[in-house]
């Protein structure tokens, strides 16, 4: 029993980590733009089925597929940063948002298009399976998305607290109209952070793809919905609040489809949005972007 | 008419319920993203009513508006004070809920020695009260566009008493409404019941006229295609969400010119409509020169 708590810690926490950097890609953009971008997960998508289609015609290794993921993921993202966000940068909120779920639709339609398959295979991270450690196993792409979170989390902070582009964004997300008399390019700071955005997402899509080993349309769904679930649970527009939504939320997951079962899983994940929403703590409140 | 005529026609009447529902809430300032949830809870009311307990449809139609405005004032009454996303979120999230429910829900009785009734994600068949009770589809059609009629003959009263300046008030500054003796929390759920109500008639005429619903019908993209038939059809009158849903399903999936690339071609679309008019194709600003053009 207490074996199982262990291991299903250990699995929530792996799935939590692949939620966390989900949800910072989600936060970049939202914290910086106030827009929520609907086509993130889609973006990602595109970036794993192209790498998908690498993988299929030239069986190229796991680390160039990281590089085709992450370049088709900031592919898409340029184009919904152009499409959707650069044109409503002062203009609607929501305009921006239906705008990305357009793009959406049009990223779903285009891979089932090129790779009509339901299901694709994607090569696994390792050969081999998990790797027993006394009675637990652990896997050890789990622990490389551990790893990978920490990181980029870390190089994230750094970037924005301690170099002059961080400097840049956070003049921007504070006071746009001062920032651009100072002389900072403000729409181009907009797009590299979505840009950066995307292939921290494209990161996080690999990670899932080549450790689930599938690629299916409903991917890009499925990160968008846990992405904003982890970014809503960690209390919006804080990176740190970003890595422990996705944390918790792996840590939810996995306990519940334990005890639950997958629906309730589903289903616990959704109510505790709902009554964090509705209740409102203080840490849910905050805005800060750093 | 042919049958695809008809069938198509059905169908955009049916979406346009639940585009009105969530147009009504953009209205009054609040961006739902989850009116797929009260059309799942008409659809699943009015076919348990008709199908497992041999209640007339308009009877269960008003069974499952009744069911569709309790479940939106339930959602409503913790989440109405939330601004923006985080009602979006909310509402998500209470949709996600209800369509989980109806994953779980198993309940079915023996009518004719077959069971009958919602079978979890096997979903729910034999909703057959139209075929029974031999309404033709043309004669469907009629009974969706007539109640499709009395909606927005409603909306258009509404938008031209003082209840329609009320709600755009309430949309375009809720402070000055407060200021002005309006009670915001009240009547934000009052209309969120009426809007839920809406979507659930939708849903029981959409449950009758596929005879088979199952949970991923009422799915996020339900709600945010509503949301977006909204918005691009436009937010100056109540014809702009039927424009949407006309624009996307009667003439894309209808002129079937664009098979396989349908949504790519819509998605475009919508993309650059929105550049060109963030408030949609008949924008208030439209509609007013509209109507001191031909009235």
């Amino acid at each position: 029993m207490i074996l199982d708590l262990i291991q299903n810690s250990f699995d929530g926490l792996a799935m939590g980590a692949a939620y966390a950097l989900l949800a910072v890609g989600f936060t970049l953009v939202f914290g910086v733009l106030r827009r929520v971008n609907l086509s993130y997960g889609p973006a990602i998508m595109v970036g794993c089925y192209a790498a998908t289609w690498v993988s299929v015609a030239f069986h190229s290794n796991i680390v160039i597929l990281l590089g085709v993921t992450i370049l088709g993921s900031v592919l898409a993202g340029a184009y919904v940063e152009k499409l959707c966000f650069a044109p409503h940068r002062q203009g609607s909120a929501i305009a921006a948002m239906v705008a990305s779920f357009a793009l959406w639709m049009q990223f779903e339609e285009a891979v089932t298009l090129v790779m009509p398959k339901h299901l694709y295979d994607f090569p696994p991270m390792f050969e081999g399976g998990p790797l027993a450690v006394g009675p637990l196993l652990l896997r050890p792409e789990a622990l490389v998305m551990l790893a990978c979170a920490i990181v980029i989390c870390a190089a994230l902070q750094f970037l924005l607290a301690r170099t002059r582009f961080g400097l840049a964004v956070r003049a921007v997300i504070d006071a746009p109209i001062a920032a651009q008399l100072a002389g900072i390019n403000v729409p181009r700071v907009l797009l590299l952070v979505f840009l950066l955005a995307s292939a921290v997402g494209g990161l996080a899509g690999w990670l899932i793809v080549s450790t689930y080993t599938q690629v299916t349309p409903m991917l890009g769904m499925w990160s968008t919905l846990k992405g904003l679930l982890a970014m809503m649970i960690g209390g919006l527009g804080s990176l740190r609040g970003a890595v422990v939504g996705g944390v918790a939320l792996g840590l939810v997951e996995a306990h519940s489809q334990w005890f639950l079962g997958p629906q309730a899983r589903d289903l616990i994940a959704y109510l505790l949005l709902f009554v964090l929403l509705a209740w409102r703590p203080r840490w849910m409140t905050t805005q800060s972007a750093s | 008419m042919d049958d695809y005529t008809v069938g198509i026609l059905t169908n955009i009447g049916l979406i346009s319920f639940i585009a009105l529902s969530a147009y009504l809430l953009i209205i009054a300032g609040e961006m739902s993203f989850g009116q797929q949830g009260f059309f799942g809870v008409g659809a699943y009311t009015a076919g348990v009513a008709t199908a497992m307990y041999g209640i007339p449809l308009p009877v269960a139609a008003v069974l499952a508006m009744g069911a569709g405005a309790t479940a939106a004032f339930l959602v409503g009454l913790p989440t109405l004070r939330l601004r923006g996303l985080y009602f979006a979120m909310a509402t998500l999230a209470a949709a996600e809920m209800f369509r989980i429910v109806f994953e779980l829900l198993h309940f079915q009785r023996d009518i004719d020695g077959e069971p009958v009734g919602p079978d979890g994600t096997q979903g729910f068949r034999g909703i057959r009260w139209v075929f029974e009770n031999g309404v033709e589809p043309e004669g469907f059609l009629a009974l969706v566009w007539g109640m499709l009629a009395a909606v927005i003959v409603l909306f258009l009263l509404v938008e031209r008493s003082r209840l329609g300046a009320t709600l755009r008030m309430l949309g375009e500054d809720p402070e000055l409404a407060r200021l002005l003796g309006i009670h915001v929390e009240r009547f934000k759920l009052g209309v969120a019941a009426v809007a839920g109500a809406l979507a659930a008639l939708g849903g029981a005429l959409y449950a009758h006229h596929n005879t088979y619903i199952e949970p991923r019908n009422f799915d996020i993209m339900l709600g945010v295609h509503s949301l977006a038939y909204a918005l691009i059809g436009g937010l100056g009158t109540v014809f702009g969400p039927l424009l949407g849903v006309l624009v996307d399903i009667g003439v894309l999936e209808g002129s079937r010119v664009f098979q396989g690339y349908r949504m790519i071609v819509f998605g475009g679309l919508v993309a650059l409509l929105l550049i060109l008019r963030p408030r949609g194709l008949l924008d208030e600003r439209t509609v007013h020169w509209l109507k001191r053009r031909f009235a």
